[in-house]
C-alpha cells in the first residue's frame, strides 16, 4: 500500500491530523492498533453493557482547529464543574462564577468576595495560554519571521493584560498551587478542590512548584470545558472527524498496529504494521508518545544518540489507575460531574508522597463520577457506572508488581472510600474493572502508562515539548513529525497538537 | 545636631548593608551604619561561645561573595583570608564513604569506586554547570528591568536580557530553562546513577528553601551555589580565617576607611517620612539621625510593615510582602569538642579521617533520605534524621580553638519554623538530640566529646538576627521571588515608594548567602552608577 502521508494513532490528534493533511488534497492513511478509534477517549468495556473511557471530560478543541473542521458538535453543559466530600457530605461547585461565589460565603465571606476576582484572573490567565496554545512554540533561535509575528501578536496581548496582571502571570506560573491557594483562601475544601484539579496528571503534590501552571493549563478553554461534556460520548470528537477524513477518500484503519517505522537514506519511507505488511508514505505523523515514537518504532541507528538520551529522559510517570464499576443504584446526580474525595491539600500531599517512593498511597486521592448519567447506554438497563481515577498510583513500583494482590488491595481502599460517600455502596456492586498504569501502558500503547505523553512541568512544556530544540513538530528524521499530545500544546487540547503537526509536515 | 546629619543612614550591619555602605562612602557620601546587636555581621558572626571556641554562630562557609566587591573594596588588605575547604565526605550507611576532593583527578578515581560511568559523566556535568553559572553571572549584576514597564530604560534593560539568552545558543538555554525549573534529584537523574553522589550534590539545591530534592525550582538553588568561585574558580567553597564575622570585619573595615562611620547598640526604630519622603530615623533609644538617603538592609518584611507605618505603602506593594516567603527550614548546631571526633567510614585510617576533616562532612546517604526529611517538615515536624553539612573550622584555622581541642558547626535541615505547637526549649532540646543521635551513626562517640552545646532553630535566628521566620535569605530563593519579582513586582530594584528610602538585603536580586551583590547593585543604584 502507498499513500501520500501516513498518521499513527487515531486519536482526536491523529485525526486531526489526517483532516488537515486531507484537506491540502493528500490521500491519508491513519493507523490504529486498537479496534476502535477515538484513543484515550474510546469507550473501554469492563463488562457487557459496562462502558467507560480514560478522558470523558469534554477537553477544548482550540479555536484554529474548530476553524478548520467546522465541526458542530453538541455540547452539555452542566450546572456542577466538580464537587468534593468533606466528612461524608458532598459539596458541590457550581459553574456559574456567581453561584459558585455564593457558596463560598456561606463558610467564608473574605473567601467569597477573593473568589470571583480570582477565577476572574485565572481563566483570563489560562485566555493567554490558549492564543499559545495554537501556534508552534518559538523557541530562542527561531528567526523566521513567519513563525515570530503571530509571536509577537501574543506577546503584545500579554502586555495589554495590564502592569499588575502581566507580572502577576509570569509571578503565578512557577509557583505551587498551595502557595497560591493559600495567599487567596482560607476554606479548606476550597483549597482542596483548586489543587486537585492542578495535580492532575502529575507524580507530584499540591505543594511542588509549577502545579499552578497545571492548574491554569486545564482551564484553557474556558466555561465551556468545566462541567461540560459531548452528548454523543466521549470520543464524539473523534467520531465526527474521522468522517470528515474518509469522506475525503482517506483511510482510517483500525486494528493496525504499527510496528516500526520504515526509514531510508535518512528520510521516512513509510511503516512495517505488526502483521507484516508495508506501508509506504514519504510522511509519516506519530501520535503515540515520543518514547514509542523515537525509541520503540524507529530502529536505534537511525536516531543521534544524544537524542534518544534526552527522549529516554522525558518524564511520563503514569501514576493513575482506575477502578470501575457496575451498580443497580443510581449515584447521586453530583457525579455527572468529578467528585474528589480527598478534603484537604496535606491529605493530597500525603497521597503524593507515596508515588516519589514507588508506592501506592496508602490513602489515595480518588475522583469519581458516572459516567451512565451522561450517556445512559453506557450501563444495562437498571444499571449505572461508577468510574475512580486513583492518583497516586505510580506505573514504577519499586517493591511490588502490578499484580492481582496490588489490584485486589486498592480496590478495596476505593470500596471503602465510595462506601463513606455513597451509603451502602458495597451492596449495590454488581461488578468491577481495573485498569492499572501498566493495563494503560499495554492496551493504549502508552509507555509507563502516562495519559499526558510527558508529564506537563514547566520544563516540559511549550519549546521543551517533547525535548529541548524539537518543539516544531518535525523530529530528526526528515519526514517524521510528532503530532500527539507529547507535543505543544500537550493533553487536554483535542486536536491541538495534531494540527500544527500537519501544518509543519509540509 | 550635625552630628547626626548624614548622606545616607544604612539600617542594620549585615554583610549587604555594610557593602552597600561602603560603596557608598567610596562614592564620597557621608554614612552611618546602625546595626542593633554589639556587633556587625547580621548572620555573618563569630562569636566566642564557650572560653577559647570560637563559632561561626550562623553563616559559617563562603563562596559567593562577589569579585568585584573583594576588588573595588580591596578586602584582603582589611583581612580578608578564604581558607580553601579541600572536600566533601558523604559517609554511607554502609560504612564506606564518597569523597569529592580539590584535586579533580583523586575525586574522578573516587568515583569511579562507586560509578564508573557517573565518573565519565561528571566531566561534561563540570563544564556544563561552569558553563551555566557563566551564564547567569551577568544576571547577578544587573538590575532587574521591569517586563511590564514601557520606560526606555526597562526596554533597554529587558533587550539586553533577550540577546543575552540568544547569545548563549539553544543548547545552553535549554540546560538553564531547566536548571530554572526542575527538582534538583530530576535534573541530577539525567547525569548519574550512584544514589550517594545524587544526594549530596542535590543537597545543594534544599539549602536554606523549604523544598525538598524532588521539588521543582530545587535546581535553581543548586545552581546558585554553584556560582561562588573563589580565585576565579568554580564552585570552591572556602572557610574565613577567624570565621565569617572576620568577612563582616573586613567589609566593615574598607567602609571606615572610607570615612564611614558605624554605630554598634544601635537599634532602629522606624525610619522618619516626612510627607513622601524618607528624611532619616528614630533609634529605640530616642535618638534622631537625619539624611536624605535612607537604605533598610533588613528583609522585605521588616523594612515595610515594621521600619514604616504599613497604611503608608500601598496596598499592592503591602499585599506582596504579605505573600512573600520567608519559611526558615534550617537550623544551626555548634559544638565545642574536647577532640575530633572519628567518623565510622574512616575507623582504622587515621591520616585519611584527619584529611577529610579539613573539609565538610555531608550527611545525604541517600536521595530517598533528603526527601524524607523534607516530608517530616512538611507536615510540621523537624526531620527525625536530618541533613547536615558539617565542618570542623578549627582543623583548617587553628585559631578557632584551644590547642588539641576544635569546633564543629553543622547546619541542619529541616528545622521548620512554623513547627507544629511552636518552638519552646523543649523542642529545642529534642531537635538537638536529633541531631546528635544522627551523628553518633556516623561518628560514634562524638557525645562523649562534646564541651559545650548550641543548637539553633529557625526561631533563635529571627530572635537573635531579625531575619524573619529565620531564612537565611531573607526569603526563599523560589522561581516566583527572584530577579524582577524580588521581593515584589515593581519595587525590585532596591527603590521603594518612599523618595530617599532604599532596600539592599538579600530580599532583593540576587538575594541570599555571603554574596554582597544586593549591598553593591543598591548603592550602585543610588549613586547613579
Amino acid at each position: 500500500m502507498k499513500v501520500e502521508a501516513i498518521v499513527i494513532g487515531a486519536g482526536p490528534n491523529g485525526l486531526t491530523a489526517a483532516a488537515a493533511l486531507a484537506k491540502r488534497g493528500k490521500r491519508v492513511v491513519v493507523l490504529e492498533a486498537a479496534d476502535a478509534i477515538g484513543g484515550h477517549t474510546r469507550p473501554i468495556a469492563f463488562g457487557p453493557d459496562c462502558r467507560f473511557s480514560l478522558s470523558e471530560d469534554r477537553g477544548w478543541v482550540p479555536d484554529n482547529v474548530a476553524r478548520m473542521l467546522g465541526l458542530q458538535l453538541r455540547s452539555v453543559a452542566h450546572s456542577v464543574s466538580a464537587s468534593i466530600v468533606v466528612d461524608g457530605a458532598l459539596i458541590s461547585a457550581p459553574t456559574d462564577l456567581g453561584a459558585a461565589g455564593e457558596l463560598i460565603a456561606k463558610h467564608s465571606k473574605r473567601d467569597a468576595a477573593r473568589f470571583v476576582p480570582f477565577a476572574e484572573r485565572i481563566s483570563k490567565f489560562a485566555g493567554v495560554l490558549g492564543r499559545v496554545y495554537q501556534l508552534p512554540p518559538a523557541d530562542i533561535d527561531t528567526t523566521s519571521l513567519r513563525d515570530l509575528l503571530p509571536l509577537a501578536a501574543v506577546g503584545l496581548k500579554v502586555r495589554m493584560l495590564g502592569r499588575a496582571d502581566m507580572t502577576e502571570f509570569l509571578r503565578v506560573m512557577p509557583m505551587s498551587v498551595q502557595d497560591l491557594v493559600d495567599d487567596e483562601f482560607e476554606t479548606e475544601w476550597l483549597k482542596a478542590l483548586i489543587a486537585s484539579a492542578a495535580v492532575r496528571g502529575l507524580r507530584q503534590g499540591p505543594r511542588s512548584g509549577g502545579t499552578t501552571f497545571n492548574l491554569i493549563h486545564h482551564m484553557v478553554g474556558g466555561s465551556a470545558r468545566a462541567g461540560g461534556w459531548f452528548a454523543e460520548g466521549p470520543d464524539a470528537f473523534a467520531v465526527a472527524v474521522a468522517k470528515i477524513v474518509t469522506s475525503g477518500g482517506s483511510q482510517v484503519r483500525t486494528g493496525a498496529r504499527v510496528a516500526r517505522i520504515l526509514v531510508r537514506d535518512d528520510a521516512v519511507a513509510g511503516v512495517v504494521l505488526a502483521g507484516g505488511e508495508e506501508v509506504l508514505a514519504p510522511i509519516v505523523i506519530s501520535t503515540a508518545d515520543p518514547k514509542r515514537t523515537l525509541l520503540d518504532l524507529v530502529e536505534p541507528q537511525w536516531l543521534d544518540p544524544e537524542i534518544g538520551l534526552a527522549v529516554s529522559n522525558i518524564k511520563l510517570r503514569g501514576c493513575t489507575a482506575f477502578v470501575t464499576y457496575a451498580v443497580d443504584a443510581a449515584p447521586p446526580d453530583a457525579f455527572k460531574a468529578p467528585v474528589s474525595l480527598t478534603p484537604t491539600t496535606i491529605a493530597l500531599e500525603r497521597a503524593a508522597d507515596a508515588a516519589k517512593y514507588g508506592e501506592i498511597a496508602a490513602e489515595p486521592h480518588i475522583e469519581c463520577w458516572s459516567p451512565s448519567l451522561r450517556w445512559p447506554a453506557f450501563a444495562p438497563a437498571g444499571q449505572h457506572i461508577i468510574v475512580a481515577r486513583v492518583h497516586y498510583a505510580p506505573f514504577a513500583l519499586k517493591s511490588a508488581q502490578w499484580d492481582q494482590n496490588q489490584r485486589a488491595a486498592l480496590e478495596k481502599k476505593v470500596s471503602a472510600a465510595l462506601g463513606r460517600v455513597i451509603p451502602g455502596f458495597s451492596g449495590t456492586v454488581k461488578r468491577t474493572g481495573f485498569v492499572s498504569p501498566r493495563d494503560i501502558e499495554e492496551h493504549f500503547l502508552a509507555t509507563e502508562g502516562a495519559l499526558t505523553q510527558g508529564e506537563m512541568t514547566l520544563d516540559q512544556i511549550m519549546f521543551m515539548r517533547p525535548i529541548p530544540g524539537w518543539g516544531r513538530y518535525a523530529m530528526p528524521i526528515r519526514g517524521l513529525f510528532l503530532g500527539g499530545t507529547g507535543a505543544h500544546p500537550g493533553p487536554g487540547m483535542l486536536g491541538g497538537a495534531g494540527f500544527l503537526a500537519a501544518k509543519a509536515a509540509r | 545636631m550635625s552630628a547626626n546629619r548624614y548622606d545616607a543612614i544604612v539600617i542594620g550591619g549585615g554583610h549587604n548593608g555594610l557593602v552597600a555602605a561602603a560603596y557608598l562612602a567610596r562614592g564620597g557620601k557621608k554614612v552611618c551604619v546602625l546595626e542593633r546587636r554589639p556587633l556587625v555581621g547580621g548572620a555573618a558572626v563569630t562569636e566566642e561561645l564557650h572560653p577559647g571556641f570560637k563559632f561561626s554562630v550562623f553563616s559559617y562557609v563562603v563562596s559567593l561573595l562577589r569579585p568585584e566587591i573583594i576588588r573595588d573594596l580591596d578586602l584582603p588588605s582589611h583581612g580578608l583570608q578564604i581558607l580553601p575547604l579541600e572536600s566533601t565526605v558523604t559517609p554511607m550507611d554502609n560504612g564506606d564513604y564518597l569523597a569529592g576532593w580539590a584535586d579533580w583527578d583523586e575525586t574522578r578515581r573516587e568515583l569511579v569506586r562507586h560509578s564508573p560511568r557517573d565518573a565519565e559523566a561528571m566531566v561534561e556535568f563540570g563544564r556544563l554547570m561552569q558553563h551555566m553559572a557563566m551564564a547567569v553571572r551577568p544576571i547577578l549584576g544587573m538590575v532587574p528591568p521591569d517586563p511590564a514597564s514601557m520606560s526606555p530604560g526597562d526596554l533597554k534593560g529587558l533587550l539586553k536580557l533577550g540577546g543575552h539568552f540568544r547569545s548563549l545558543g539553544a543548547d545552553r538555554f535549554h540546560a538553564l530553562f531547566k536548571l530554572m525549573t526542575m527538582s534538583s534529584a530530576d535534573y541530577l537523574d539525567e547525569w548519574y546513577e550512584f544514589d550517594t553522589l545524587k544526594a549530596t550534590k542535590s543537597a545543594s539545591g534544599i539549602i536554606g528553601t523549604f523544598l525538598g530534592p524532588r521539588s521543582p525550582g530545587s535546581a535553581y538553588v543548586l545552581l546558585h551555589h554553584y556560582m561562588g568561585e573563589i580565585d576565579g574558580a568554580f564552585r570552591a567553597w572556602g572557610f574565613q580565617k577567624g570565621g565569617t564575622g572576620a568577612i563582616s570585619n573586613a567589609i566593615a573595615s574598607a567602609a571606615k576607611s572610607f570615612g564611614c562611620e558605624i554605630r554598634t547598640d544601635a537599634a532602629v526604630e522606624r525610619v522618619i517620612v516626612n510627607g513622601e519622603t524618607a528624611v532619616g530615623v528614630a533609634l529605640k533609644n530616642g535618638d534622631e539621625l537625619r539624611a536624605p538617603i535612607v537604605i533598610s538592609g533588613l528583609d522585605p518584611r521588616l523594612t515595610f510593615t515594621r521600619l514604616l507605618d504599613p497604611k503608608q505603602m500601598p496596598s499592592d506593594l503591602i499585599e506582596g510582602i504579605r505573600r512573600y516567603k520567608f519559611r526558615g527550614s534550617s537550623g544551626k548546631v555548634n559544638l565545642a569538642l574536647s577532640a575530633l571526633p572519628t567518623f565510622t567510614a574512616f575507623q582504622g585510617d587515621k591520616e585519611l579521617m584527619l584529611r577529610a576533616a579539613r573539609g565538610a562532612f555531608s550527611i545525604s546517604p541517600s536521595v530517598e533520605y533528603l526527601e524524607r526529611a523534607y516530608d517530616d517538615a512538611k507536615y510540621g515536624q523537624f526531620s527525625r534524621n536530618p541533613y547536615m553539612d558539617i565542618v570542623f573550622p578549627s582543623m583548617i584555622d587553628p585559631g578557632m580553638a584551644p590547642p588539641g581541642k576544635h569546633v564543629m558547626s553543622a547546619f541542619i535541615q529541616y528545622a521548620p519554623h512554623n513547627i507544629e505547637g511552636g518552638w519552646d526549649d523543649a523542642k529545642r532540646d529534642a531537635f538537638g538530640n536529633a541531631v546528635i543521635s544522627t551523628l553518633e551513626r556516623y561518628a560514634p562517640g562524638i557525645s562523649k566529646l562534646i564541651l559545650h552545646k548550641q543548637v539553633i532553630t529557625p526561631a533563635d535566628i529571627e530572635r537573635i538576627t531579625g531575619l524573619t521566620e529565620g531564612n537565611i535569605f531573607q526569603g526563599e530563593l523560589a522561581l516566583h521571588q527572584l530577579f524582577f519579582l524580588r521581593p515584589v513586582p515593581e519595587w525590585a530594584k532596591y527603590r521603594t515608594p518612599l523618595r530617599g528610602f532604599w532596600q539592599c538585603g538579600a530580599g532583593t536580586h540576587p538575594g541570599g548567602g555571603i554574596m554582597g551583590a544586593s549591598g553593591r547593585l543598591a548603592a550602585l543604584e543610588i549613586l547613579g552608577r
